[in-house]
């Protein structure tokens, strides 16, 4: 089924806060997914997998222990935590390349990498295990076997995109990501009540007049 | 924004984005109802009903086309015979009198096939990208019957009745940019007709107001047979669309912090604007006394049976007496005239007197502040990206510039976080529930700025005021959307709510009053403190009336002697 990028958007929001993030990496991890489906890459597919590492248990262990070069955490670096902070200081890459160490989901860095090339108005060029990706924030070019987690990244100036990817409007998420997204999603509803029913909206008077 | 040449200030956003002043807004000629009306007629927009096949039970589906210079727009409406006990203006319903979408353009009979499937379910079904919105009406039971039977019986309805409940159907939610697979905003953001915000959901609704008088005049056809009467265009004229709104709106605007900046900011910018002027012309007064007159007749038809609404017509009754003793004397003759008397204003009348005077003295300056509608959309989507560099000083001051008010306040009273937003599984309809009396903490929505900002404060103290934030967010990532926040305020000084919106004693229904007055609505009717009624287009001319000469101020009656 084909759904909007502002579908894609709501459900990877309430997917990644129900996943245990704080509300901010939800709003980036909805923006990066929403960046990724544009770019013709299923980014339901990657946060799905990414949430269900359960990393948001113990986000300490999962985020870079410092900002100097390289970036490794105790355990694997969640891109929720590196891709933010490479988006907050897209200024270290005047400085040189920066450095990643046991990233999960690297993929998902790309959308944080994009804002970094659009505040710096220059190509960046991710490399992963090998794999490149470049991007100027808008064009996106991406090796076929970009990996699933990477043992080394590098972020650094790169050339524009060679050629790039179509742009699309619409997202076709594979149905079982769009399902772990909707399971990890509703842990954000709260249950229904029939106090809350009555009380928590709506006016509680009769519409037939 | 470009911004004039103004002797007199935009207002404080200290002043402005209280929740009581924000609860008593009320429309003006930046409003998107008449934005939209204005360009219709500018344009020369076309109007056509390619299809309306609708059985004598009222029963079927229709087709409104409005043809704009490049592109047509066209609402498919379907018409349902519901049971009065499934009638319910609640996300939480599952049927209504009435569907609607907006599809992009002319649809085709496979196109109208696959609506008919999927609008009447509303949120059960799925649309596609051809559709920019998705909406549901139902009706105002006693006065469809009134108009029903009155024409069936070869006689016109009564204008008092009409006056008193304003429409015919109501809509109850109106869904666009991308909801249940509509198009995304983006792709009719760069489309000079719609560009400017809730323009598609604006027509749809325009359109709608077509379909139900015409509905209502073949189900009364369908009643009274060869003696009906035809519904008077004066008296039509007078039947607006109503919507129901509940707590939806109020995350809507706390969401969007730059786009409600961008309407406030707007106003408020015309607001100086006028204010500025040294002097105002014979014409200028006189138009403004026109149009006070005519919006005093139109709120004499405002009724509400909510004790906080009632409490504040009476004030803005009393308001509008002071006003009109106040213009009688020669106070538009002296200098400054607008400035004086939005300065006068400030002690003489109640919030609601004040910020209808605000928008009034709008109305003779279309040439001054109509320009700045362009401004009203956001397109500013790098705001989103947080400036790790930013020294954590600059951060802390920020909190205390915009958010001081929280910083004095004890968070942990429990009169001060009553209160927590949040969505119900039961079709995600957003509440606002009672923290410490059901379980909901856990589920809360980040809906309360100021009490998270309070928090990020404390959690800086002990940092090292030159260190850069993202050395603070890199640790407690649970900051980083109230960071983003202050960031955006930078460019957005009217994004932010300056009150609590978790109180014991937060009443919603300001909040959604302030986002339906930028749509043009008239007439709010509360109906608890988390939902209220509106009219919109009460007024305004039908698609084969509309000029240029009355697409504009139509939402003030005329005074007849």
């Amino acid at each position: 089924m084909s759904f909007s990028l502002n579908e894609v958007e709501a459900t990877a929001k309430r997917a990644t806060r129900g996943a245990g993030y704080s509300w901010g990496q939800a709003e980036e991890a909805a923006k990066a997914t929403r960046w990724l489906c544009a770019q013709g890459v299923d980014g339901t597919a990657v946060l799905a997998d990414l949430l269900q590492l359960g990393l948001a248990s113990n986000p300490q262990d999962h985020r870079p222990g410092r900002i100097d070069n390289p970036w490794q955490g105790e355990g694997d670096l969640c891109p929720l935590s590196a891709g933010p902070l490479l988006s907050d200081c897209v200024h270290l890459l005047k400085d040189g390349p920066v450095e990643m160490k046991r990233v999960v989901a690297p993929v998902l860095l790309l959308a944080f990498v994009g804002h970094a090339a659009r505040l710096l108005e220059r190509s960046l060029t991710v490399e992963a295990d090998g794999e490149l990706a470049v991007t100027d924030g808008v064009r996106l070019t991406l090796s076929e076997t970009f990996p699933v987690n990477a043992e080394h990244v590098t972020v650094s100036f790169g050339t524009a995109p060679d050629g790039h990817r179509k742009q699309h409007t619409r997202a076709r998420p594979a149905q079982d990501s769009w399902d772990v997204l909707n399971d990890f999603a509703r842990r954000t509803y709260a249950p229904a009540t029939d106090e809350s029913r009555l009380l928590g909206a709506g006016a509680g008077l009769s519409d037939n007049d | 924004m470009e911004t004039a040449r103004t002797v007199i200030s935009r207002r404080d956003p200290a002043r402005v984005m209280r929740l009581s002043r924000l609860g008593s807004l009320h429309q003006c000629r930046l409003s998107f109802m008449r934005q939209l009306t204005c360009r219709m007629a500018r344009e020369g927009w076309s109007f056509s009903r390619p299809v309306f096949d609708i059985d004598s039970k009222g029963v079927g589906h229709a087709v409104y086309t409005a043809h704009g210079p490049e592109r047509a727009y066209s609402l498919v409406a379907f018409a349902h015979d519901l049971p009065p006990e499934k009638r319910s203006d609640r996300v939480i319903a599952e049927a209504w009198d009435a569907t609607f979408a907006l599809f992009d353009g002319i649809p085709d009979p496979d196109d109208i096939k696959r609506l008919s499937q999927n609008v009447p379910l509303q949120e059960a079904g799925r649309v596609s990208e051809n559709e920019l919105s998705l909406s549901r009406a139902n009706r105002s039971v006693r006065l469809w019957a009134h108009v029903v039977d009155r024409l069936a019986a070869g006689l016109q309805p009564d204008l008092e009745q009409i006056y008193k409940v304003g429409y015919l159907m109501r809509t109850t939610a109106v869904y666009g940019s991308g909801k249940f697979g509509a198009a995304d905003r983006e792709k009719i953001a760069d489309r000079d007709e719609v560009s400017a915000p809730f323009q598609a959901e604006m027509l749809s609704v325009y359109l709608t107001r077509v379909f139900v008088r015409d509905l209502v005049q073949h189900m009364a056809r369908a009643k009274g047979g060869d003696q009906t009467a035809e519904l008077d265009p004066e008296i039509a004229r007078w039947l607006g669309i109503g919507n129901s709104t509940g707590l939806g709106m109020a995350p809507f605007i706390i969401n969007h912090p730059v786009l409600f900046n961008n309407w406030i900011m707007v106003r408020e910018e015309a607001i100086a604007r006028v204010r500025s002027l040294k002097a105002a012309t014979q014409t200028e007064t006189s138009h403004f006394r026109q149009i006070f007159e005519r919006s005093k007749l139109s709120i004499s038809w405002w009724r509400s049976d909510h004790p906080i609404q009632v409490r504040k017509l009476g004030q803005l009754r009393a308001d509008l007496k002071a006003i009109s003793d106040h213009l009688t004397g020669d106070s538009l003759n002296y200098d400054y005239p607008w400035d004086r008397l939005v300065t006068w204003s400030e002690t003489a009348l109640s919030e609601e007197g004040q910020e209808l005077l605000a928008s009034l003295i709008l109305e003779p300056y279309g040439d001054l502040v109509d320009g700045l509608v362009d401004c009203m959309a956001d397109s500013n989507a790098g705001a989103f990206i947080i400036d790790g560099a930013m020294p954590i000083c600059d951060v802390k001051q920020m909190i205390k510039g915009t958010f001081g008010w929280a910083l004095d306040l004890d968070w942990s009273a429990t009169e001060n976080c009553a209160r927590a937003w949040y969505v119900s599984e039961e079709k995600l309809e957003p509440r606002l529930g009672e923290r410490f009396e059901e379980p909901i903490a856990d589920y809360e929505q980040p809906l309360a700025p100021g009490r998270d900002a309070a928090a990020a404060y404390d959690a800086l103290r002990g940092w090292d005021d030159e260190q850069p934030i993202a050395e603070f967010l890199l640790r407690h990532p649970e900051h980083r959307h109230t960071v983003r926040r202050l960031q955006m305020g930078r460019a957005a000084p009217y994004g932010e709510v300056h009150d609590n919106t978790i109180s014991a004693t937060v009443a919603p229904i300001d909040m959604l009053r302030a986002k339906l007055s930028f749509f043009g609505a008239t007439h709010f009717d509360p109906r608890s403190d988390r939902w209220v009624r509106i009219c919109m287009y009460a007024g305004a001319p039908y698609p084969d009336e509309l000029t240029v000469e009355n697409a504009d101020f139509w939402v003030y009656p005329q005074v007849t002697a």
